[in-house]
């Protein structure tokens, strides 16, 4: 009867005690504080963690107000944040379809007035605005931009004699004549389909089409998207893509069941002369040839030699919530972001491009050669991205390079497009008063 | 090796010519098994040797080479990027949180509906509690996300909370399944010896049911320990976030850290291995118990 009566004592202790420590355990969480505002700030770029923790700490120092906290959780974390009624303070997070829709739904605060926002390049804006914007606020500012193009292997490029190629027939020739030598011309990763849609897709439409004006004009299409009507993928992106595929001659054998890690190993170890990849595959390849010589430049799909764009996109842009609880001390810790120095040292580290109108061009040779068409604006946003990611378009684009006929393809992507619409508008670039 | 040892005790005739052909049969069985084992192993020598490969290495497309030379960085990168310590810690309370309230609660709501099957309402409670094993996360994700941090359990608490409610369904199945086995007359004696319903439960009952709470456990143990989306959406703090949360910084698009990534889950699948080894003999125990018994 004694045993009887301990027995269930203790495994009622036990529970009791097994409480007692998850609670304490949730209230230490809760209490570690020392006075300073915390500021949770979301950033989730893996390989360039480790330079903004330093950069973190270093603001952490310089001032006694705020405690800026790194939270490196990602952007899923951060959407779930929002429904709950906690965002983060501020953000720095890759600019796409996802975290557009905090902006066009309002979420994101005003930040025109900031210092920050005065020194941004202007012509960025449409850019910004592709994804769609909320009427009378600056809600994300670019903080670094990423120029993507053709990356070749300058060795083998002077080996052959071969000038970088301007115009389309230059390209086809310079193809022939590294084919002629035994070289692979270009080494291609059809298994990954982002690889496909980021480089063959982009770059081939990207190349010859103005993108802003066509999805702008798509857009005012609305619901009508078809063979019939006066704009269509099938209309405008039949030719580059065949064009794309005739490029396709060019490439590994072997390039359906290679993917983005293959590509980077294989180009590292010279197995190819160009590679379609943008610039983080450098810190790749770097890993197995850290001094191999590389240099960029736009893939020309045209005969002008001047009609020349790469490819860039928002891989950072700066976001503070409406509902941020400290939005004053995330304001201060945004323009320290902003401070030239601070800006030109990260995208420095990037590889990126600074979106801010009084910075330098980088000065790293393997991006050198994009320079000057980011400096005059000529780039492009790729068109796979501003497709939103509900149709699969990366895919589509990976069964045209295998094969597939484009005109029939783009003919299931304007339906898809047309499909989507019905449900939700396409976001234009230009900022509009809403429509009730 | 198993099916061996089975055979040779029975001594006729029969048993002689049955063992001939267990022994031909076992070596197709062997070579099957041994394939099986090879699509466990074959990964697993991959995690193992990749870990300790250096950057260059983890990258030259020979995945199944050695490592040399012989590298611990991975392992300090995974550490100090996922503060280990930390993340393993909150992974080991909402571990061990939901396997103790899944095996009590559901012990409970099992013995409760079975004693009391002939009352409808125990009867559909217990239709009400299996209708929950078609509701998946992910359907519910977003009014739990809101109701979590209204209540201010947007912590590892909620975690446990939930992921207990998740399991209870299948747990309860498992025990009421169970329960049926034990003989009701058992009960009765304990009760004519004075035993209050309280206490038949916890001396009787709950011993009796050993077996099934460890695969409960075991299940519970699973479940929670690699649980990624739950935790991912409903702790707000990210110091407070599980191992699998953290390692989902390793999965990028642009950039391949084979090793760090390797570390990283050769860590965090440690304690599941070791738990395993250990709850594997409790079960294998209880089932051979059972076997007896029947």
């Amino acid at each position: 009867m004694v045993q009887g009566i301990s027995r269930p004592g203790r495994v009622r202790r036990a529970v009791a005690s097994v409480l007692a420590v998850l609670t304490s355990g949730v209230l230490l969480g809760a209490c570690a504080q020392d006075g300073r505002e915390e500021v949770r700030f979301t950033f989730s770029k893996r390989e360039a963690i480790g330079f903004m923790s330093d950069l973190v700490a270093e603001y952490n120092a310089s001032q006694s107000e705020a405690r800026v906290v790194l939270d490196t959780s990602g952007v899923d974390v951060v959407s779930a944040s929002f429904v709950r009624g906690n965002p983060p303070d501020i953000a720095l997070a890759n600019y796409n379809m996802e975290s557009a829709r905090f902006v066009q739904r309002g979420a994101l605060s005003d930040l025109s007035d900031t210092e920050a926002a005065s020194r941004i390049r202007p012509d960025l804006q449409p850019l910004m605005d592709q994804y769609g914007s909320y009427p009378g606020r600056t809600s994300a500012l670019p903080y670094s931009v990423m120029a993507a193009s053709v990356i070749y292997n300058e060795q083998i490029f002077a080996e052959q004699g071969i000038e970088v190629p301007r115009t389309w027939s230059d390209l086809i020739a310079a193809c022939e004549t590294l084919q002629a030598a035994g070289i692979t011309p270009i080494y291609a990763t059809f298994k990954d389909d982002w690889t496909v849609a980021q480089g063959w897709f982009d770059y081939a439409v990207g190349g010859q089409l103005d993108v802003i004006d066509f999805f702008d004009r798509l857009a005012e299409q609305g619901t009508d998207v078809g063979p019939d009507s006066a704009v269509s993928f099938e209309q405008d992106f039949t030719g580059p893509l065949e064009q794309a595929t005739e490029l396709a001659q060019y490439v590994n054998p072997d390039a359906a069941s290679r993917a983005y890690g293959d590509g980077n190993l294989a180009f590292a170890q010279g197995e190819a002369a160009m590679y379609l990849q943008g610039p983080w595959a450098f810190s790749e390849i770097a890993k197995t040839s850290p001094d191999l010589a590389l240099g960029t430049f736009p893939l020309p799909m045209t005969d002008d030699p001047d009609d020349l764009r790469v490819r860039v996109n928002v891989d950072l842009a700066a976001w503070i919530p409406v509902e941020a609880r400290h939005p004053e001390a995330a304001r201060d810790f945004l323009e320290y972001l902003y401070q030239p120095e601070v800006i030109e040292a990260y995208n420095a580290s990037q590889l990126g491009f600074t979106p801010t109108t009084d910075a330098a061009p980088p000065d790293d040779p393997r991006v050198a050669g994009m320079a000057s068409y980011y400096e005059d604006g000529l780039v492009y946003q790729g068109p796979s991205v501003l497709v939103p990611k509900t149709i699969p378009v990366n895919s589509y684009a990976q069964a045209v390079l295998l094969g597939d006929e484009p005109a029939g393809m783009l003919r299931t992507l304007d339906a898809d497009w047309a499909r989507l619409a019905f449900r939700q508008p396409a976001p234009v670039s230009e900022t509009k008063e809403p429509t009730p | 090796m198993a099916t061996q040892t089975t055979s040779p005790t029975r001594g006729t005739a029969r048993g002689a010519t049955r063992r001939v052909r267990t022994e031909r049969t076992s070596w197709s069985w062997t070579v099957i098994l041994v394939l099986c084992a090879v699509t466990v192993l074959l990964p697993l020598y991959v995690t193992v040797s990749m870990a300790f490969k250096t950057p260059e290495q983890a990258v030259d497309g020979q995945a199944f080479s050695l490592p040399s030379p012989f590298s611990v960085d991975g392992f300090v990168q995974a550490w100090n990027l996922t503060t280990f310590p930390v993340g393993a810690g909150i992974s080991l309370l909402v571990t061990a949180g939901t396997v103790v309230a899944t095996i009590l609660l559901a012990a409970f709501a099992s013995y409760a509906i079975m004693r009391n099957w002939g009352h409808r309402l125990f009867r559909y409670s217990f239709y009400y509690l299996l209708a929950a094993m078609f509701i998946p996360f992910p359907v519910v994700a977003l009014p739990q996300i809101q109701l979590t941090g209204r209540v201010g359990l947007d912590n590892p608490f909620g975690v446990i909370l939930l992921a207990t409610m998740f399991q209870l369904s299948f747990s309860v199945l498992l025990f009421t399944a169970f329960l049926r086995s034990i003989p009701e007359e058992l009960e009765e004696s304990a009760r004519l010896d004075g035993a209050t319903t309280w206490q038949t439960f916890w001396r009787l009952v709950f011993p009796l049911l050993a077996p099934m709470s460890a695969t409960v456990g075991i299940f519970a143990f699973l479940y929670a320990w690699n649980d990624f989306m739950m935790p991912s959406l409903i702790i707000a703090d990210p110091a407070m976030q599980t191992l699998p949360v953290r390692q989902n910084l390793f999965q990028s698009q642009f950039s391949n850290n084979y090793h760090v990534a390797f570390a990283s889950y050769l860590m965090a699948m440690a304690p599941a291995i070791v738990a395993y080894l250990f709850t594997q003999r409790w079960v294998m125990e209880g089932v051979t118990q059972g076997a007896v018994k029947g």
